[in-house]
């Protein structure tokens, strides 16, 4: 058995319990706050940190979010896997309510926050959780409800993320395909670590129920198919769909279709584990010329086609921490020391496909130092980007037909774009 | 009237000046009750926000009770709801004010609209007032029949909830049945979870105690009523999936077309975005096809792909969550990951709990093919991140260095830490450094030559001063300075703060004075001195205890204290396979979660245990397996009451599987002539055996007059000296005066006779003895063991497992009421853990005795 919660608590960031559903009455908030309290005092020694945490009998899970924590109570073995995705989809319905889950938004809505954790969780087992479905029998705006509401209809129907009677004048499908590449470089130059994540991000504005099929360049589609892939089908290593997706249909003929949810939704996530060549390669050398001047001296190289263009692109180069007086010039950009992050940081507008910056910087550093310094944190490079147009992994919307009985037209408008995740330069 | 909305978000963190905001807004809401002019509604909803914030912020408002209720009388949801919280709340506090509330909340249960019956039979259940239930039946019944499924669905949650106010008003009313009955064929998917989870944990709980309940327990686990759930799958959401592939985990298909049937219909459940329903689905496959060997190895590839994604996308607590997960599969499955290893690669912006799971994780994948990638990566994070994961680092490194044959290169690694120059790196590796040694012995002289080189000022963390000096003692002959270093120490032995120290001081200068006599002899008259004088008592008793061996005699002082050595071959902390087991059983829970926890703060392990494991845990698997046997086997495990009985349960419990197995076949090749529960053996006299166990015995036996009664066994007294306690003096001495042992060759026994004399006995002895090299060899099956310990008069009961793990019992000759219980583990190719339970608690040792000879006899003929 899955194993119930107890209770679920909002905690204010000191740890203050600011609302809480008490389930099955074994665990108070008193003592859920003494613990936590405790615990956030504790903070600075990461052994404490763990998400899971047991203490006298309970074990409580938590998540942060903002200025917020979100947790739940057990007395149970339950399954701490799906509690923790639980407590982010809590967020996520927050959010869709209060734009910003905050302590803030959540005092100012003390009401709605009590009615959708009602819906969300009963007795320790969770129950609806889908933003759409909740906002249908719980509005915020207490005056504009003038109809009668009526209990969630949509689960009684078999699609239950979709409600029925949905118009919009102009049926409009928005679809992105983001991938973001993860890459981590050691101190040799050497890639020891690259994966690109990719999503399908969908926001729909259709009317009725539309029937919806997506085709793209996969090469196990492809090959069913009978085509011959040249060059440019692609492998995708585990796909997961949002539950819109008939799966049964999926693994049958590799056909992508689907009744989507009203608005914005991921339809499909997916992970190349292939090799990737870095898109933004950075080199940095640092010297000490003597006790109290540092040189950095940096070079970024952009390792894509000359037709693509990567915007917004941030670099970090750590710093020393007791660094002062920056003295900055680049070829291209701008830098800016930000000693919060104990990082100089330099932005790039516009970094086209081929092209090689420079960046030099000099830091004095005081010329005394502390006898018992903190060791030294090696931080590695960072680097942020946006490279719209273009995706790693070659992946290809062929098609998006939407089907609705009505015969309406729908514009189906299509992005790609590639950005960096977890991009990381290890210093030599 | 009413302050608007705005003025609202100013007041509500603060408090309200004084009682007289709440008599305000008592007024306010009195004048509203009656009113029935239009936008009174709008009016009486800004004055309940008003008094829920307040109630949120902790202000009694408990006294505008009368008025709240009065006022709800309305048809608005939102005012209905905030006043349903409101009676929640205050209602448990005031019984007068509770019956008041039932009252009113019974009424709406009979509401026009869905909606508020809903609402309403929740709010009346989750009252969880004692002394009211009778009134939440007729609601509830009429809730359960409603013809709306919101109410339905309310109405499944409210059994369970009635159940845990009054488990007998909820069985009385045959609530149960009812719930069943809806479950298997209500159309709307939620109403059907909601049943399934109430009637577990109905069932579950009943179960101890209801015949009934328990079968329908185990009708949940019939192929109808899964095959029903599976068909219907893809209609739930996706946290009623969880809770029905939990369910479906627990099945037994008859045969393997069922296996693959359920996996084929549930193979797409591992693409389902939501991670809680992949690992639920991976859960499913993994126990589906434990007894078949092959596909269990193409299940693991197959849910490889998604457990790593799992671990990279989303957020970091589920990369925690699932990263627990993976170290347990990969403790079962090492080469499933090793190629995957840098998946586990550490990001710099990780929170220190997923960084630590991840390098638990690269230790537990090291094999030969990728140990150098892996080292050189920890190598890494030794230099860089934050301090605590430098430590878990360079730990990281020991255990791949003590789990790996070729440890060349890991040594270097080891030794450069050394010259790293890092207090902190310095104190970890000289843990690890000793550690090494234990083992490997053979790389002492590349360690000691620059552990040598290590100033002893620089080390202050006790245990890494500890570790550098017993290198000092053990390596005294091969270190120049090792005396002067150690007389250094001796003379600041008023600084020295931890005992642990000063205890290893003590061992390690009079190692060095069996090395090199005239150096040290000096340093070990002044440690002597100074231990003697010390306040700590472990410290003070083991100098005494020194002082008095060296009176007595030398060279009987040197053989205590300088033994020869066997390397380590396994160190103790590993965590015992069984326990593993029991963990993956419980796979998706957390126990997998805590399994750290459990292994390393044994305190709180025991105290954990009992209430992590709540009946159900146990219980679940009496319904696995098909045979007679095994049920009696596993209830075995039931209601285990002390924290002993819990450990032992577990174990029993986590392999009964296997041994089940094992049991029936065993069955079958005995024929019909043997009723399978007991076993006639040959007579034997054993007699011989038990003398020339007391001869060994009293060879052993400590010559020292100052301490003959606490010390009857060398062993014992070696471990009194490295101040592991005292476990012979608190043991009742075996006399040597005592008549052998004699066993009942046709000794018989019945498995649920033997089954209660386990649960019972406290376990009298516990301990490791070794099998000979020529009986590891002929252990191929269990049966060759079985013969030979029958030829010893020692019966088995039950077989099986991997390790291998036997049950034996044995009863002595004279007293047929005497029984010894016996659990046998051989964890490796020479040892074997056995525990002891005997009736008469003043012969465990004796038998002890007698049964490790018989096992080391064993492959000698």
């Amino acid at each position: 058995m899955a194993g119930a919660a107890s209770a679920f608590f909002l905690l204010d960031i000191k740890g203050r319990v600011l609302v809480w559903r008490d389930f099955r009455g074994d665990v108070s908030a008193v003592q859920a706050e003494r613990f936590f309290t405790k615990l956030i005092e504790k903070e600075g020694d990461p052994e404490t940190q763990d998400p899971v945490v047991y203490d006298n009998g309970v074990t409580y899970i938590f998540i942060q979010h903002n200025n917020i924590y979100l947790m739940t109570a057990s007395r149970q073995n339950c399954n701490a896997a799906s509690l923790i995705l639980f407590l982010h989809r809590v967020v996520d319905v927050f959010k869709h309510y209060f734009e910003e889950l905050e302590e803030e938004s959540l005092r100012d809505n003390f009401v709605v926050v009590y009615e959708l954790l009602d819906e969300m969780m009963d007795f320790g087992y969770p129950q609806y959780t889908e933003a759409k479905i909740l906002s249908e029998f719980i509005k915020t705006d207490a005056y504009r409800m003038e109809v009668t509401q009526r209990p969630p209809m949509a689960v009684t129907n078999a699609v239950s993320w979709r409600s029925e009677g949905i118009r919009y004048k102009k049926n409009e499908v928005f679809l992105d395909v983001v991938e973001s590449v993860n890459i981590l470089v050691n101190s040799n130059g050497q890639i020891i670590r690259s994966d690109v994540v990719g999503a399908l991000k969908m926001r729909t504005y259709l009317s009725g129920m539309p029937e919806c099929k997506l085709g793209l360049n996969d090469r196990v589609l492809l090959e069913a198919q009978g085509r011959s892939a040249k060059g440019k089908a692609i492998d995708l290593d585990d796909i997961k769909f949002h539950q819109c997706v008939r799966l049964a249909r999926f693994e049958n003929d590799r056909t992508i279709s689907f009744i989507p949810p009203d608005g914005s939704f991921d339809l499909m996530t997916y992970r190349l584990s292939t090799q990737v060549k870095p898109l933004i390669w950075v080199e940095a050398q640092v010297e000490r010329h003597s006790r109290s001047r540092i040189e950095i001296m940096a070079k970024a190289r952009s390792q894509f086609k000359e037709r693509s263009t990567a915007t917004n692109v941030e670099i970090e180069l750590p710093v020393p921490s007791d660094a002062t007086n920056p003295n900055v010039r680049t070829s291209m950009g701008s830098a800016a020391y930000a000693p919060e992050n104990d990082a100089l940081l330099w932005k790039i507008k516009s970094f086209s496909g081929g092209k090689e910056y420079m960046l030099r910087a000099e830091f004095s550093l005081p010329s005394i130092t502390a006898e018992e310094a903190a060791p030294e944190r090696k931080a590695p490079i960072r680097v942020k980007f946006e490279i719209p147009y273009f995706t790693v992994s070659g992946i290809q919307v062929r098609y998006l037909k939407i089907i609705e009985k009505s015969g309406y037209q729908a514009l189906p408008w299509v992005r790609y774009i590639t950005m960096a995740g977890e991009y990381e330069l290890r210093l030599v | 009237m009413a302050p608007p909305a705005q003025s609202q978000r100013s007041q509500s963190p603060s408090q309200p000046s004084s009682k007289g905001e709440v008599s305000d807004l008592k007024l306010q809401l009195r004048q509203l009750a009656g009113s029935r002019a239009q936008g009174t509604d709008d009016s009486k909803r800004e004055l309940f926000k008003k008094v829920i914030s307040y109630m949120t912020i902790g202000v009694n408002v408990s006294s505008l009770f009368s008025e709240m209720v009065m006022c709800s009388a309305t048809s608005d949801i939102v005012l209905k709801k905030m006043c349903y919280l409101y009676v929640g709340n205050y209602a448990k506090g005031n019984p007068d004010l509770a019956l008041l509330t039932i009252n009113f909340l019974q009424k709406d249960c009979r509401d026009e609209d869905p909606m508020i019956r809903g609402l309403a039979l929740r709010s009346l259940c989750s009252l969880r007032v004692t002394n009211l239930v009778e009134y939440l039946v007729g609601p509830l019944g009429l809730g359960l029949k409603d013809n709306n499924s919101y109410v339905r669905t309310v109405a499944a949650i409210g059994v369970l909830k009635l159940y845990h106010i009054s488990a007998s008003t909820c069985i009385d009313a045959e609530f149960p049945s009812i719930l069943k009955n809806l479950m298997l064929n209500d159309p709307e998917a939620q109403v059907v979870a909601n049943c399934l989870s109430a009637l577990q944990e109905i069932w579950s709980s009943e179960a101890s105690t209801s015949e009934e309940a328990s079968r329908e327990r185990e009708a949940l686990l019939s192929k109808p009523v899964i095959y029903y759930f599976l068909n219907r799958i893809k209609e739930f959401s996706e946290w009623a999936q969880c809770v029905v592939l939990d369910l479906v985990a627990k099945y037994v298909p008859s045969d393997s077309n069922e296996i693959f049937d359920i996996m084929n219909l549930l193979e797409d459940r591992l693409q389902h975005a939501n991670g809680a329903v992949v690992l639920a689905t991976i859960k499913v496959f993994l126990h589906l096809t434990l007894s078949m060997n092959d596909v269990h190895q193409q299940v693991y590839e197959r849910i490889k792909a998604p457990l790593l994604t799992l671990v990279s996308s989303g957020s970091s607590e589920q990369s925690y969550a699932v990263l627990s997960h993976l170290h347990l599969l990969v403790v079962r499955a090492p080469i499933l990951f090793s190629s995957d290893y840098k998946h586990f690669y550490c990001q710099y912006n990780e929170p220190s709990y997923v960084k630590k799971l991840k390098l638990e994780m690269l230790t537990a994948v090291a094999n030969e093919s990728n140990t150098y990638e892996i080292v050189t990566e920890l190598c890494e994070y030794a230099a860089n991140v934050d301090v605590p994961i430098a430590r878990e680092s360079i730990r990281a490194v020991g255990k791949i260095a003590l789990q790996q044959y070729d440890v060349n290169a890991i040594v270097d690694r080891l030794l450069q830490f050394l010259e790293m120059e890092k207090d902190y790196v310095t104190a970890e590796t000289l843990v690890l450094v000793k550690d090494l040694l234990r083992k490997y012995p053979q790389w002492s002289h590349d360690c000691i030559a620059v552990v040598g080189n290590i100033s002893s000022k620089n080390v202050q963390e006790p245990k890494a001063k500890a570790a550098l000096i017993w290198m000092l003692g053990e390596y005294s002959q091969d270190m120049l300075d090792a005396p002067y270093i150690l007389e250094s120490l001796v003379d600041n032995w008023d600084d020295e703060h931890s005992a642990e120290v000063r205890l290893h001081l003590l061992t390690a200068v009079l190692k060095c004075f069996f090395r090199r006599p005239p150096e040290t002899q000096k340093a070990l008259g002044a440690a002597l001195a100074a231990g003697l004088a010390d306040f700590h008592q472990d410290v003070h008793d083991r100098a005494l205890f020194y002082y008095r061996l060296l009176q007595y005699n030398v060279s009987v002082a040197e053989r205590v204290v300088n033994p020869p050595k066997q390397a380590v071959s396994v160190f103790a902390d590993t965590q015992s396979s069984e326990i593993k087991d029991r963990i993956f059983d419980e796979f998706n829970s957390l126990s997998v979660v805590y399994q750290k926890d459990l292994e390393v703060q044994t305190p709180y392990l025991t105290q954990g245990l009992k209430i992590l494991q709540p009946s159900y845990m146990f219980t679940d698997k009496e319904h696995r397996g098909p045979f007679e046997f095994s049920e009696e086997l596993g209830s075995l495990s039931v209601g285990a009451e002390s924290a002993d009985n819990v450990v032992l349960a577990q174990r029993v419990e986590a392999s009964d599987n296997d041994l089940l197995l094992n049991i029936s076949e065993k069955e079958e090749s005995r024929g019909p002539s043997n009723n399978g529960s007991a076993y006639s053996a040959p007579l034997y006299d054993s007699s011989s055996i038990s003398l020339v166990v007391s001869q060994t015995q009293s060879e052993l036996t400590f010559p020292n007059p100052a301490l003959p009664a606490h010390a009857p066994q060398a062993s014992l007294a070696i471990d009194d000296l490295l101040g592991l306690g005292f476990p012979a003096a608190l043991a009742p001495a075996p006399s040597p005066s005592s008549p052998p042992l004699k066993l009942n060759a046709r000794a018989v026994l019945d498995p649920a006779t033997y089954q209660r004399k386990w649960k019972q006995l406290p376990v009298s002895l516990s301990q490791e003895c070794s099998l000979s090299p020529q009986g590891a060899a002929a252990l191929t099956t269990p049966q060759v063991l079985l013969q030979h310990m029958q030829s010893h008069s020692i019966h088995c009961i039950a077989s099986g497992g991997q390790p291998p793990k036997f049950f034996f019992f044995a009863q002595k000759a004279e007293e047929p009421a005497t029984f010894f219980l016996v659990e046998c583990i051989i964890t490796s190719s020479s040892k074997a853990e056995i525990k002891i339970k005997a009736d008469d608690q003043s012969t465990s040792q004796d038998f002890s005795a007698l049964f490790q000879s018989a096992l080391s006899k064993f492959g000698m003929s």
